[in-house]
């Protein structure tokens, strides 16, 4: 059994981070907007913890640039488009691999390394959540925060309700986006192998080609992902 | 009863007995025979009215008069050195000074009065001549006024009951209450500083077509001084309305008075008194309000209607922000709602001020169980300012009260987000783009008015910040015509919950109320989406579960 240390410190303490202050800004803010359908807490205290974990997320983020940046390593998110024919060749075997492979016990096309972690479809998701969508969702948030204090910006978006709007969009697209997230990460050797890795930064590799589970296909291979699609979560 | 003394009389008497020229009797011969009665002072008449009326004449006064030359009976003609009725019935003192009067247009006829001083026609037809240059004493005008200040000059008449007659048949009274006028804050001020155009060469003669036309008119004395005001009160809806003819509408002496204009800094009670003549419905709540109980007591800066809503810039309430007025006083408001309206982790006046934008100060310092609603105001955004009804009026190509039926184009009674949008679509097809821009408020103005205390304020975020409150379950659409008349136009509930309203109400966001329900759908199909991926994955996996066991098997033989 081979481990590769494919998970730094400072990448898993933002991903966890990340991971629970995303869950509760997704039940905060549907508490916020549906204190008639269920009451965790009161409607102040659902804004209080909201904007509190916004700027907890977006100093996160800034761990997670600065560390990209600083070291790097930001290019492993960054798609080979000077190969824009074999991207797509190896992005379209990639999703036949989810579709179709993984049942049939195929081997994942993708082995991560620390330089190469993502597989095509992640490195272009992920590029989008990571350089656009959370950028995105943390100025809207800023918006909502305090509408008065970035009011020129809220009016050359529209208005305020338009920031909304896209907050929401976001918020819609990142609760449908964590449950699939966290299903992808119990792709693991064991359901258990990405998510012990993400916590422990060390990803064990099974046999020649990680085969040594019903669901270990190559190397944490496709499923060494869903931590990194934790990265981004 | 006359008191004649036997003495005088019998000397009038024997003067009169023997024949004497006409001539002769006249001048000062006729006026020391005359005064040989009326000299003593206590020569009185008692009248009809049981009036007394003196009958002595201070000969030496009498001399050095205009009058002098001409004796007395140049103006008492139906005496005579042949003829003195001893009984006369006089009703009145009035009757008596009428009576005198008249006999002055003999000689100064309304013509040349009016050459000289064209106030003296319009005078001399009241008959009070005597009121102004009394009886025996009459001086030329050169005489009368050498020496005399201005004030004293102009109070000669106007101390006197007299009126000025409209072409409506009105009358105003001209008196002026010399005291007060003292005591006033003009009260150093010369007649003329206000009144230009008069002086004490020059009465001109207005007529006015009624009394309000005259207090319009007269409004303009005040701005020579008080620009400031002036140019306030020209953007005040009360200027609008009277431009518009409402007569109702106040100028400067409505609330000010005239001659009595009180310093309103020592005079606190004409920001309320004023405003009571024609909004005394709101006095009640006002006075049971925090703020008229706080004026009541005398406190210094307690505030007065004029306080919140401008002395002399009045505004609709419903389309502009009463609460620059609250904001005069409560400086730091801002502040002070930081201390529990707030955002973490960095408490900013901004966060507070949000709140000040979208609500009312009414909407939660008011009592708790007052109405409340949303208004939505329509604002024109080349101007920044409310699109006036009219404007909506012309283009829906329709008069102002067949807005409703314009904008409700499916006649159900309630404006929906659909036809929001429509009309923001119209306005915007000719040239007029706009935004909706919500207010939250008391629906009722008394409620407005009763503030309560501090304490009794909403800190209940929810009171707002919910789906189901109150404040939006009743939304109108408000817009004021030039006039400043009101117009409210029922909308649905819902209407800000729309997709149709995010871009006409881009600007107004309540959060948690005016959530879009069409998200909330998107939101659940996302979730039941994001579900259904691993539970239909799981599934085909675990159908497809026998085919990687035969190829692990396969593989294993290999091995």
């Amino acid at each position: 059994m081979t481990r590769i240390y494919l998970h730094p410190l400072p990448i898993r303490i933002w991903h966890w981070v990340n991971a629970l202050g995303f869950i509760i800004l997704i039940v905060t803010g549907a508490q916020m907007r549906y204190p008639h359908y269920f009451k965790l807490m009161s409607f102040e205290w659902a804004v209080k913890i909201h904007s509190w974990l916004g700027f907890i997320l977006l100093a996160n983020y800034c761990i997670w640039l600065f560390y990209y940046l600083g070291t790097r390593k930001i290019k492993i998110y960054i798609p080979p488009l000077h190969h824009p024919v074999a991207f797509a060749k190896k992005a379209l075997r990639q999703a036949k691999f989810y579709g179709f492979g993984i049942m049939v016990g195929d081997e994942n096309p993708h082995h991560p390394m620390p330089d190469d972690k993502f597989n095509p479809m992640q490195q272009v998701s992920y590029l989008m959540i990571m350089a656009a969508l959370i950028p995105v969702q943390i100025i809207t948030g800023l918006f909502l925060w305090d509408p008065k204090l970035f009011g020129p910006a809220v009016n050359v978006i529209g208005g305020i309700q338009i920031a909304s709007m896209i907050h929401v969009f976001l918020w819609i697209f990142f609760s449908a986006f964590i449950i699939v997230h966290f299903y992808l990460a119990t792709l693991g050797h064991t359901p258990m192998a990405h998510i012990i890795a993400m916590f422990k930064g060390y990803e064990e590799l099974h046999g020649e080609h990680g085969h040594s589970h019903d669901e270990g296909h190559g190397h944490g291979g496709g499923h060494s992902h869903p931590k990194e699609h934790g990265h981004s979560a | 009863m006359n008191k004649i003394r036997i003495v005088p009389f019998l000397l009038f008497v024997a003067v009169f007995i023997f024949p004497v020229g006409s001539n002769a009797a006249k001048g000062a011969e006729e006026v020391d025979l005359c005064l040989a009665c009326h000299a003593d002072k206590t020569l009185t008449k008692k009248l009809m009215n049981k009036e007394i009326l003196p009958l002595y004449v201070d000969g030496n006064e009498f001399k050095r008069s205009v009058h002098a030359k001409i004796g007395c009976t140049g103006c008492h003609t139906d005496i005579s050195l042949d003829n003195h009725p001893i009984v006369k019935k006089i009703k009145s003192r009035k009757e008596y000074s009428l009576s005198r009067s008249k006999q002055c247009t003999v000689c100064h006829t309304d013509e040349q009065m009016r050459q000289r001083l064209p106030i003296h026609s319009s005078l001399a037809a009241k008959g009070t001549c005597v009121e102004c240059h009394g009886f025996h004493a009459v001086q030329s005008s050169a005489v009368q006024k050498t020496g005399v200040p201005e004030n004293q000059y102009c109070m000669t008449c106007h101390s006197r009951q007299l009126a000025m007659r409209m072409r409506s048949g009105e009358t105003v009274s001209v008196l002026v209450n010399e005291s007060a006028l003292r005591n006033s804050v003009h009260g150093r001020l010369k007649c003329t500083e206000c009144h230009a155009g008069f002086s004490m060469t020059q009465h001109p003669m207005k007529v006015y077509s009624d009394k309000r036309a005259y207090s319009i008119e007269k409004a303009e004395y005040c701005w020579k001084c008080h620009e400031d005001a002036y140019r306030d009160y020209e953007s005040s809806i009360h200027l609008d309305v009277l431009k518009k003819g409402n007569i109702k509408a106040p100028t400067c002496t409505d609330c000010h008075g005239d001659h009595t204009v009180a310093s309103t800094k020592k005079n606190r009670d004409i920001g309320i008194t004023s405003c009571n003549k024609c909004h005394g419905d709101m006095n009640s709540s006002y006075e049971a309000s925090m703020h008229g109980k706080a004026f009541r007591k005398g406190v210094e800066n307690a505030p007065s209607c004029a306080s919140c809503h401008g002395a002399h810039r009045v505004e609709s309430t419903l389309t502009t922000g009463i609460k620059t007025g609250c904001l005069t006083c409560h400086k730091d408001a801002a502040r002070a709602h930081n201390t529990w309206l707030k955002n973490p982790p960095i408490t900013l006046p901004s966060f507070a001020e949000l709140h000040f934008e979208g609500a009312s100060c009414a909407a939660c310092h008011s009592a708790p169980g007052a109405a409340r609603a949303v208004y939505l105001s329509i604002f024109d955004r080349k101007s920044g300012k409310p699109l006036p009804e009219e404007a909506l009026v012309a283009a829906l190509e329709t008069d102002s009260e067949g807005l409703m039926e314009k904008i409700d184009t499916n006649a159900d009674g309630g404006i929906d987000a659909k036809e929001i949008w429509d009309l923001f679509a119209l306005l915007r097809k000719k040239n007029t783009p706009t935004v909706f821009l919500g207010t939250m408020d008391v629906t009722n103005s008394k409620d407005a008015h009763l503030i309560g205390a501090k304490s009794e304020a909403a800190k209940d975020c929810e009171r707002c910040h919910h789906p189901e409150a109150a404040f939006f379950q009743d939304i109108f659409l408000v817009m004021k015509n030039t006039e400043g008349k009101t117009t409210l136009l029922r909308a649905k509930g819902d209407v800000l919950n729309s997709i149709y309203s995010i871009i006409p109400a881009r600007t107004f966001y309540v959060l948690g109320s005016t959530s879009i329900t069409l998200f909330d759908i998107l939101f659940v199909v996302a979730l039941i989406g994001g579900i259904a991926v691993p539970i239909g994955h799981i599934t085909l996996r675990i159908i497809t579960s026998p085919l990687r066991s035969l190829r692990r098997m396969g593989k294993g033989g290999k091995h």
